[in-house]
């Protein structure tokens, strides 16, 4: 009983139970999209281009996900590029269409990931690199990988994984159910498990969770381990969506990744995480630019509506509102 | 005694050997083949797709013809311009004679392969516009004529809808001067009753499966009865064309470039789909050659009047028997 107490923390109580301020924002703010959907670019809301396009909007997910892992420990990542497409072309090109050998491509994908992710973390969590110099370094050597694979020509996926990454149950992309899925583990074990309060803790502070005790290092090189093998996933769910995926599918994935997780209100300081909302965030960011792109906005303009969606994320969260409040109504009080 | 006759003998055989085998290749030596050494290059904007790797590796092939050239060496700009700036004037400082260069950058290369060229290096850019002149900025421009694609697309287009339609068209990135071109080419052809349902000019993809297959999702959730889809690159369909069935429409006709997974996919998938028709045209991978042709003709003096515009190298036969088959 003590041991399943110290490992799950929390369930049940009610206060992890109520929406957070995060959650409702990014919640709120996609509604009043859905809204204008089906108010000025009602096709965007048909199950055809909703089918089309969840599957995206769960990579994105996936990819948001782990980059909040690193965001959390007050790192970036920006082997992102490097990791997915690292995993696209070993599940395309090692099989070369041949079934039988998916299995092992899958294997190898992953302990690429794992590898990566170690090095990452070692270098950052233990060496005290700086974040952002490591992971470009990495970033840089998993697309040497990358050319290494493919010669940078891509190659079509086997059937095998088109079915499973692009088939459908009851209507519902498997890739959607695998990005609920992740999105479920990610959860339960950051917010239920005593390793996910430490690791939370650890981001929040980690002088302080050193001098009680907690193990900081650990948990800093764990959040880079993570976040690479979140990267396979979607780097082999893409490589099974797209058919005939280029040899720099991830490239497109790193600002993105950032984006949803500044949207669903991880501060990039560190500290707590809030999946569900990253993850709201990627259906957010996706139907954005679907909305753009139904409702025949240039492509200049595209751009832009995604670029003020991110700035207003950050805005909500970052600017001290209360503080802009006090400065505002004292320079009138001084005035008057 | 009888071991050094064998010696002279096996000698004269090998000498007999080479001389046939030389005067073998001294026949196969193409005229535009010339007798000064040169080194060459090949300057690539983005090599990241199989296209791009076949086409190296046809200009590498027609350069290796000619015994004079001394090296073929490459360098891939990866789609970042700059890098594609700093190969062209690296390569030239290296001291290779000639250059043949795929600008995709556009005019953005035009300032380095000029200075490159009123340095004394030859430079041949092909199949991208880069704009300049020949003779002032470069020394030839070997072109593919991106307008004539367009008005091929919209002949057949005029042909399987008589009466007008609509029409999707897709691009690579934005503003890119193939699908300007592409497109003036298509409204040459097409009358004010064929709609573009598209962005002006062109849906962006930037030739990229994933963007490609979620710009199609939202052009057919808006338009479900699109007649014909254009774009610049067939086998980036292969991924996103599979979206029509859950709309449960028929894939429409197809207007586009070759490929082989394209093609399979029309066969594979023909027969369920009753509008789907595919026209495409050549992507043209002869320009290399023709381009590194002019080029090593220039670096090492070879006849340069035996590159008739009228040859297609895609052919495959001898230029003899092409003007032949010109002249009947």
């Amino acid at each position: 009983m003590q041991e399943g107490g110290y490992f799950l923390a929390g369930i049940g109580s009610r206060r992890s139970l109520r929406p957070t301020r995060e959650l409702v924002t990014v919640a709120v703010s996609t509604l009043v999209l859905i809204l204008l959907c089906a108010l000025l670019a009602p096709s965007a809301l048909t199950y055809g281009a909703l089918s089309g396009s969840l599957p995206f909007a769960a990579i994105l997910a996936i990819v948001g996900l782990g980059q909040m892992l690193v965001v959390q420990q007050g790192g970036f990542d920006l082997s992102v590029p490097g990791g997915v497409s690292l995993a696209v072309v070993i599940a395309s090109h090692y099989p070369a269409g041949d079934d039988a050998l998916l299995p092992t491509a899958v294997a190898l994908a992953l302990v690429c990931a794992l590898v990566a992710g170690l090095v990452n973390g070692v270098l950052i969590g233990i060496l005290r690199l700086n974040a952002i110099i490591a992971t470009i370094g990495m970033n840089a050597l998993l697309y040497a990988g990358v050319f290494a694979v493919s010669g940078g020509v891509p190659r079509i996926t086997t059937q095998l994984l088109a079915s499973i990454a692009g088939g459908e149950i009851f209507g519902i992309g498997h890739s959607v159910l695998f990005a609920v899925a992740l999105l479920a583990v990610v959860w339960f074990v950051m917010k239920h498990t005593v390793a996910g309060r430490r690791f939370e803790a650890i981001g929040a502070n980690p002088l302080a969770s050193r001098a009680i005790g907690l193990p900081v290092k650990q948990h800093q090189v764990m959040a880079y381990v993570l976040a690479q093998v979140l990267y396979c996933c979607a780097g082999l769910l893409i490589a099974g969506i797209t058919t005939q995926p280029t040899a720099f599918q991830g490239d497109s994935l790193l600002l993105p990744s950032v984006a949803v997780v500044v949207l669903g209100g991880t501060s990039l300081l560190g500290g707590r995480g809030f999946p569900v909302s990253t993850v709201i965030a990627a259906f957010f960011l996706t139907l954005l630019s679907q909305f753009a792109l139904s409702v025949g906005l240039p492509y200049s303009a595209q751009t832009i509506i995604q670029a003020l969606a991110l700035g207003f994320g950050i805005a909500v969260y970052s600017l001290r509102w209360t503080a802009l409040k006090t400065l505002f109504t004292s320079s009138r009080e001084v005035k008057g | 005694m009888t071991n050094s006759i064998r010696k002279t003998t096996l000698a004269m055989t090998a000498a007999f050997v080479a001389t046939a085998f030389a005067g073998q290749a001294m026949a196969e030596t193409p005229s535009w083949c010339g007798p000064n050494q040169a080194s060459v290059a090949l300057l690539d904007g983005f090599g990241g797709n199989s296209w791009r790797q076949v086409t190296t590796a046809s200009a590498r092939e027609e350069a290796m013809k000619c015994p004079s050239v001394t090296s073929v060496e490459y360098a891939d700009g990866q789609g970042n311009t700059q890098k594609a700036i700093s190969d062209i004037k690296g390569m030239a400082a290296k001291g290779v004679n000639a250059l043949v260069v795929f600008g995709d950058a556009g005019p953005a290369v035009l300032p380095a392969v000029t200075e490159v060229f009123k340095a004394g290096t030859i430079v041949v850019p092909y199949r991208v516009d880069i704009g300049g002149k020949e003779g002032e900025n470069y020394n030839k421009w070997i072109g593919a004529s991106f307008v004539n694609d367009g008005e091929n697309w919209g002949r057949w287009i005029k042909e399987i809808l008589p009466s007008g339609g609509k029409i999707l068209f897709l691009s690579g990135p934005a503003g890119n001067s193939q699908g300007l071109d592409e497109l003036k080419g298509l409204k040459n052809v097409l009358g004010a009753e064929y709609v573009f349902v598209n962005a002006e000019p062109f849906e962006v993809t930037n030739w990229d499966p994933a963007l490609t297959q979620q710009v199609l999702t939202a052009a057919i959730s808006k338009n479900p009865d699109i007649d014909v889809i254009v774009s610049d690159f067939g086998p980036s369909l292969v991924g996103a064309l599979p979206a029509f069935e859950k709309f449960n429409v028929s894939i429409p006709a197809l207007a586009t470039s070759d490929g082989n997974s394209l093609g399979c996919f029309w066969t594979d998938n023909q027969a369920k789909n009753d509008k789907f028709k595919l026209f495409t045209v050549a992507t043209g991978n002869d320009n290399a050659r023709l381009a590194m042709r002019w080029a090593v003709a220039l670096a090492t003096g070879g006849t340069r009047a035996d590159l008739p515009g009228s040859i297609y190298l895609s052919a495959e036969m001898s230029a003899e028997e092409q003007t032949k088959a010109i002249n009947q």
